[in-house]
Parts: C-alpha cells; sequence; structure tokens
C-alpha cells in the first residue's frame, strides 16, 4: 500500500494518536519556504506510541510484522522538541511506514515499545544513552555503545564534549 | 553384568551421599559441583569476528544465558555525520560494514539522492553500481563462508574463500585504488569510469568463480561433519525473526521469502528481476529444522550464485555513457528527511538523513543489520551446549565495526 492509503486504513481503524501526515512539499518562494524533499512521515502522539504499533502489527491489511528502526533526532539547539522516529515494514504486504513523535527536550519519556517488537529493545537502549530519552518499562536499561558512565549525551545538539576521561585528557 | 554397572564410577551431584557398595566399599565417587560459571567469551576471541564480548551463564557444558557486550568498536559515526559535509561522510561508511564497504557507500548515496529529487543519476552509474555492490556481496559472503568454516574447525575452505576475494579485491583496486575502504559510490553516480577491459576482468571472473563455487558448496556445505555440527543448532523461527526485526540472509533462513531487492526494489534491480536473472534463496529445512545455523549459512553460499547472475546481467546490458550526474563539489542538499534501506549481505542497511538546506546533515542515523541481528543471541543461547555457542554466533556472520559503528 502506498502512505496515504496506509494513513486512510489506520484511520477508519480508529488507532490512536494519529497526529498528522508530514508530507514532502515543493519550495514555495513567495512566503519564503524551503519546501521538505525526501519521504512522507506520519505524526504520532507519543504517549500512544506503543497502542499504535499494535494495532499496525495486528492488523491484517497492514501487518507490519518488523520494526526495522527506532531512533531519535534532535532537530536543533533552539527546537524545543525531540523526534522520535520509527520505521516499520511489512513482508507479507510489502510496504514501510515511517512514523515520527515530538517529544519534549525537557525530561523526555514515553513508554517503551518492546512488548509489541522486542527489536525496539537495543535500539531504545542506543535512543537512551545518545539522547535521553527515557523508555517507562524497558527490561534492560542499560547504556549500549557508551561506557556506564558516561557523562552527557552526545547525540544532544547542546551536548558538551568532555575535557577528561578517567585522568586521560581529551584536549 | 550388575557388579560392573554397581562399580562404575558415576557423577553425583555434590552433597548426594555415596552408595555403600555389596563389599562395604563406598562408591567411587566424583564431586563434580554445577554451580552457575560466568565466562567472558572475548573481547578477544576469534570466534567474535571482532573485538565483541558476550558473557556467558553455564551449568556445566549448558549454556543458560548469554548477554553481549558491545561498543568496544565505537566510533561515533553519527556524530561524525553531523559535523562533516556530505560527501566527507562517504569515506566513514566504508568503516562500518569493512566487509562490504561498496554497499554502504550505495546505502548512504541512495538516501541522500532521495533528498534531491532533480538529481538523475545516468545509467551506465547505476549498473556499475550494481556490478560493484554485488562483487562486494560475493567478497562479504565469502567471508562469512570461510570463517564460519574456521570457527567449525575446518580450515581449507577459508584458503580457498580468501583467494577469490582477494581476486575481487584486485579488480576493485583496477577501478578506484582501494582494496578495503573503496568511497568509489558517490552522491550522483560513480566516482570515475571503469578502466579500460576491466568489464571483461569481471566476466573472467564470474566464468571462474561459477566453477569454483559448486566445488565450495560440495567441501563445506553439504560436508558431513559440518552438517552434524551446525543442524538442528540456532533455531530461530519466523515468528522470533519477524519480532526481533532479523533482515538479509537471517530472515531468509527461517524461511521467509523477502529480499529487498526485489521486493522493494531500487535503482536497476526491478529490471533484473523482471528479466529473470536471479531468485532469492530461502531455507528450507534441507538438513534439520527449519532456520538452523545451516540453513543461514546455505542461504548466503547460495546467494553468492545469484549475485553473480546479476553481475552477468548487468554486464550484458551495459553501455557507454556519464558516471556521475550533475553534482557540485560542495553538495548543499534541499531541506527534507527520508530513511532509505538496502539489501546489504547482512541485512537491511538504513540511513536516515535529515538535512535543512545546508552543507552538513542535522541528522545521519545508520540502521546497521549486525546490531538488530545480534540482539537474537539473548534468546537464542540459553539451553544450547556451550561447543555450538561458537556456531550460532558464527552463524549470525556480524561485522563488530557495523555493531559498533
Amino acid at each position: 500500500m502506498e502512505f496515504q492509503a496506509i494513513v486512510d486504513r489506520l484511520r477508519a481503524l480508529e488507532a490512536p494518536g494519529i497526529v498528522s501526515a508530514d508530507e514532502p512539499r515543493p519550495a514555495n518562494k513567495a512566503e519564503k519556504d524551503p519546501g521538505r524533499s525526501g519521504r512522507p512521515f506520519l505524526v504520532i502522539e507519543p504517549d500512544k506510541l506503543v497502542d499504535f504499533l499494535r494495532v499496525c502489527r495486528d492488523d491484517e491489511r497492514l501487518a507490519f510484522e518488523i520494526l526495522i528502526d527506532l531512533t531519535a533526532s534532535d532537530p536543533g539547539a533552539d527546537e524545543p522538541q525531540l523526534w522520535i522516529l520509527v520505521e516499520l515494514l511489512s513482508v507479507r504486504h510489502r510496504h514501510r511506514l515511517a512514523l515520527k513523535a515530538l517529544l519534549p527536550k525537557e525530561n523526555p519519556t514515553l513508554p517503551s515499545a518492546t512488548a509489541v517488537y522486542r527489536a525496539a529493545q537495543w535500539h531504545e537502549r542506543e535512543c537512551m544513552e545518545m539522547f535521553g530519552v527515557t523508555f517507562e518499562g524497558h527490561p534492560d536499561p542499560r547504556n549500549i555503545l557508551l561506557p556506564d558512565d558516561w557523562v552527557g549525551h552526545p547525540l544532544r545538539k547542546d551536548y558538551e564534549f568532555p575535557t577528561e576521561y578517567h585522568g586521560v585528557s581529551c584536549e | 553384568m550388575t557388579d560392573v554397572q554397581q562399580h562404575t564410577p558415576s557423577i553425583h551431584l555434590s552433597g548426594e551421599e555415596p552408595r555403600v557398595l555389596p563389599n562395604g566399599e563406598r562408591e567411587f565417587f566424583f564431586d563434580v559441583s554445577t554451580s552457575d560459571l560466568e565466562v567472558n567469551m572475548g573481547p578477544q576471541h576469534p570466534a567474535t569476528h571482532g573485538v565483541m564480548r558476550v558473557l556467558l551463564r553455564t551449568d556445566g557444558e549448558l549454556v543458560t544465558g548469554a548477554q553481549p557486550h558491545l561498543g568496544y568498536l565505537h566510533r561515533c559515526a553519527e556524530k561524525i555525520g553531523e559535523n562533516v559535509e556530505w560527501l566527507q561522510y562517504l569515506p566513514y561508511t566504508d568503516r562500518y560494514d569493512y566487509l562490504a564497504a561498496m554497499n554502504n557507500n550505495l546505502g548512504y548515496s541512495l538516501a541522500v539522492e532521495s533528498l534531491m529529487p532533480d538529481l538523475e543519476i545516468p545509467r551506465r552509474a547505476t549498473l556499475l553500481r550494481t556490478i560493484c555492490a554485488e562483487l562486494n556481496r560475493i567478497a562479504s559472503h565469502l567471508i562469512a563462508y570461510g570463517t564460519y568454516g574456521l570457527d567449525i574447525g575446518a580450515f581449507t575452505p577459508f584458503f580457498y574463500a580468501f583467494r577469490e576475494r582477494e581476486w575481487i579485491q584486485a579488480l576493485f583496486e583496477k577501478i578506484c585504488g582501494a582494496r578495503l575502504t573503496y568511497s568509489f559510490i558517490r552522491i550522483g553516480g560513480v566516482f570515475n569510469d571503469a578502466p579500460p577491459g576491466w568489464l571483461k576482468e569481471v566476466a573472467a571472473f564470474c566464468d571462474v568463480f561459477e566453477e569454483k563455487w559448486r566445488e565450495y558448496y560440495d567441501l563445506l556445505v553439504t560436508n558431513h561433519i559440518f552438517v552434524m555440527r551446525t543442524k538442528d543448532i540456532g533455531v530461530i523461527s519466523a515468528e522470533m525473526a519477524y519480532d526481533f526485526g532479523l533482515t538479509g540472509p537471517m530472515l531468509r533462513g527461517s524461511g521467509v521469502d523477502f529480499d529487498l531487492r526485489r521486493d522493494l526494489p531500487y535503482m536497476a534491480y526491478k529490471e533484473i528481476w523482471d528479466a529473470g536473472a536471479f531468485r532469492i534463496p530461502v531455507g528450507r529445512g534441507a538438513q534439520g529444522t527449519l532456520g538452523d545455523c545451516w540453513d543461514r549459512f546455505d542461504v548466503r553460499v547460495q546467494e553468492m550464485m545469484e549475485s553473480i547472475k546479476i553481475i552477468r546481467y548487468c554486464l550484458e546490458v551495459i553501455e557507454e555513457g556519464e558516471v556521475i550526474g550533475d553534482v557540485p563539489k560542495v553538495i548543499k542538499v534541499p531541506a527534507g528527511e527520508s530513511y532509505v534501506g538496502i539489501e546489504n549481505p547482512r541485512g537491511e542497511l538504513g540511513h536516515y538523513v535529515h538535512s535543512d538546506g545546508g552543507k552538513v546533515a542535522v541528522r545521519c542515523r545508520v540502521r546497521a543489520p549486525s546490531f538488530v541481528n545480534l540482539a537474537v543471541l539473548e534468546d537464542l543461547m540459553p539451553g544450547t551446549l556451550l561447543a555450538d555457542s561458537v556456531a550460532i554466533i558464527g552463524s549470525t556472520d556480524i561485522v563488530v565495526g557495523e555493531t559498533d559503528r
């Protein structure tokens, strides 16, 4: 199914938490809009993300069996929100869906998707250490790539590089 | 007979009282305690294929738990991606899956190109990309073939695999000057045209490899000892593969017929598939349970042959022409965001790229197949024998440069 057909199906199923569709648009010089290229995303409320994923997985006509990717993005130091980005794939119907959830930068928290897709477990661990996002109910919330005592969240735009680590100067 | 049995030393759990034999002596007694033992496999262990540590919890010969510890090779690829220009990041992509650098270049280039709707990729560039990506897939699977044999204890196939891989590397050296980290596939096309006679050399390689492949198949894949070591262990069902988000040969080994090259085609793969040039090998449970280590291995080895067929098709239809589109020296990517996944030798390599219209990415996320495929170990290992753990880790075919990025 194409993106629009998937969104229509989700709306018909009354999937929880749909906010809007974030689709590419051409540039508009009169309104000084640079436009947006790339692929469409469906914007979801972060609190409802887990219930939404369950609908995506269990519906016969959507059948998103695989959670391909779950990550976050910090769009800029001045922006008030972090983005959670999810990529789903249906093997049976050969279609994809990209989701986006906006979270406040102050204390970003959302429920863990591990109960729906086990694949989310390591992606969420990476998100936690890199962006400081808290996934409530995560079974194993340890650092995965960084050392356990690392200070700060390196992929946040306001991250300050350390000057020393365990007595070794990094400058 | 009964006497013999009574005098046979038997293993007792500690705390159990030894029996008194009919002659009045106490039974010969091995006090074997089987408390839990934690064994560190790695970080420097040949079977982990890089710097990775698996913390195994064992009860005697039985593995009761496994916990992979990563991060030893973390080189901050995603952070670098936010700090260097679009084209400058390309050499870093070589370094996550260093056994399939062409495919990494391709994944990143396609992701960036998806944000540039005006950019046209010349047909010769697309076909050269396909040839290089498939050659690299063969080279990568040859390593998987050789090192898996090595893990199991078969030394010979490793040398044969490296001999053919050497040939592929020599071909790459001729086209781009590098043997491991190519940076050949660029945003907009490829770096330069193939030197004269290069395509003929690729055709010659295909001829020889097709012949050798059958020997390799018989040497290891259907070898009785190898089959006994790899069948019925590390079984991943299709549901489990879905749940853990496995892709590539790990998914197909479980009997799921899915390949991005056919099902969500990119570049010229739709045309190649429609021409009937290749098929998708899928695990069938031919030697044991469906989704065991043998099935995954068999899928990889068969894929090499399919890649040869794809290359042959490309060699047939390739024509003279431009090899790179109209790309400036300093690339400015239009504002936008996109996720693009391609079929790497190890599964789906995805790039999420986000541009604000400038020279540098806002976010450059890498969805690495090895990272995701490795997570299944935590569930796969409990209940297996310690001796099989190496076979199971080997069958996931990870590259640690990619898990840690």
